[in-house]
């Protein structure tokens, strides 16, 4: 590599992006122009059902965007991850533990001990991709993660049946069928790639991204600095 | 008296190794705990593919962390390759003459918030010496074998604790991943009444 190349690539590169992280005043203008329009701040969370940490962060992030006019937008997705990633098995694993540790901290008890085995949940993802976004899509999907994380337990069976009553509970019908929560999901998907995320919990707060279950405390703040405080 | 061990395992290439490497050496002045460092080898050096997304978070997500932890960062020079390299084997050095943490806390400063080359002999020497490190025995270091299969042992034990990046600590048998979970390692040590008298709990944090 040429040494121009180097430099660009070891030291141009990163200290353009810090740089660009710092620049905050057309995020706060947009801020202000959207609550003078009267419209509310917006946290979009990518999650999976799957992901204990998504859970975590799901439940915290209902709370505590509660005390604010901040909407929380969920956008469930299935593909995520680095692909073909040696380390996807050991960070499967590792997540229980650490969500529980998280779980703890906010007075929750995990139930799991196990990861969920892969695609298990597939169908509650594109159920909930499938529904409009509002209150009772954040009701079905915060009380189908407690029941998944912190209820469940590692014998217990993600059986349709099991989720379909907290569905009909919130939208007064059958879960859906076909395909439009597939492509729900991909579109879910294709939005999460765009915003430079890979992996869930992630949690896209008016142009900066967050681990969500690893930084609520940095949204929070983001979303005071935005002028989006809690009451 | 031999104290209990808290295992902390460090990437020079990984800035939220240097955001928690103040916090993890200042562990042993709060609680009763003997820190080890680790030093090993970056992901991508082990084959590891590491995705440009991911790359852009890091260095985004951790330049706002070392913000609120009031650490300098953002001139950077990424070791990446010679320079990652270089460090481990000096680090390795720096622990036998008891020098482990200066060394470490120096020289992730230098290239996470100071821009120095350390693949260079000029950058490297700067961070040894203010490390109170002789550059000529650092030198012999560099090439010294044992040196090398010590780094690489660290990396085999990251590998099979079933851990993948950095900082991890493990206290007990119990693996911690992240700068952002020492709170939770603290969290393990009160309840293993570890605390020192007189250390007071703050929050990890607060230690700059």
């Amino acid at each position: 590599m040429s040494s121009a190349a180097d430099t660009l690539r070891r030291r141009i590169l990163p200290r353009a992006l810090v740089a660009l992280s710092r620049v905050n005043r057309p995020a706060r203008l947009a801020a202000r122009a959207r609550r003078g329009l009267g419209r509310d701040g917006r946290v979009e969370l990518f999650f999976a059902f799957e992901d204990p940490c998504s859970a975590v962060a799901a439940l915290d992030l209902e709370e505590r965007l509660a005390r604010r006019s901040v909407t929380l937008v969920l956008r469930p997705v299935v593909r995520r991850g680095i692909a073909g990633d040696p380390a996807a098995q050991d960070k499967r694993r590792y997540a229980i533990g650490d969500a529980r540790r998280l779980a703890a901290r906010a007075g929750l008890e995990l139930t799991r001990g196990e990861p969920v085995p892969p695609k298990t949940c597939d169908f509650l993802a594109a159920w909930a991709a499938s529904a409009p976004q509002g209150a009772a899509l954040r009701r079905f999907c915060t009380q189908a993660l407690r029941e998944l994380w912190f209820t469940a337990e590692d014998e217990e069976p993600v059986s349709e049946a099991r989720f379909a009553p907290i569905w009909r509970e919130q939208f007064g019908a059958d879960p859906p069928r076909g395909v439009a929560g597939e492509r729900a999901l991909r579109r879910n998907e294709r939005r999460m790639r765009l915003h430079w995320m890979y992996e869930t919990p992630a949690a896209w707060v008016h142009g900066q991204w967050f681990f969500a279950h690893d930084r609520p405390l940095q949204i929070a703040q983001r979303l005071d600095e935005l002028g989006w405080s809690a009451t | 008296m031999s104290e209990t061990a808290v295992d902390f395992y460090f990437s020079f290439r990984s800035p939220y190794s240097y955001l928690a490497g103040p916090r993890a050496f200042a562990l042993a002045e709060r609680y009763a705990v003997d820190v080890r460092f680790h030093g090993v080898i970056p992901m991508a050096m082990r084959s590891q593919s590491v995705p440009v997304a991911r790359r852009v978070h890091t260095i985004l997500d951790a330049s706002r962390e070392a913000r609120r932890l009031g650490m300098p960062f953002g001139r950077i020079h990424d070791p990446i390759g010679e320079g990652a390299m270089r460090c481990l084997l000096v680090a390795q050095h720096a622990l036998d003459v008891a020098r482990g943490r200066e060394f470490v806390l120096i020289a992730s400063r230098g290239i996470w918030g100071e821009a120095i080359d350390v693949a260079s002999d000029a950058g490297l020497r700067a961070v040894c010496e203010r490390a109170g490190l002789d550059w000529r025995r650092c030198v012999a270091a560099l090439a010294d074998p044992a040196m090398r299969a010590r780094v690489d042992a660290d990396t085999d034990a990251l590998t099979r604790l079933g851990m993948w990046g950095v900082p991890v600590f493990v206290f007990e048998g119990q693996a911690l991943w992240g700068q952002d979970r020492i709170e939770d390692l603290e969290l393990l040590l009160r309840e293993a009444r570890l605390e020192r008298e007189g250390a007071g709990a703050k929050l990890s944090g607060d230690e700059r």
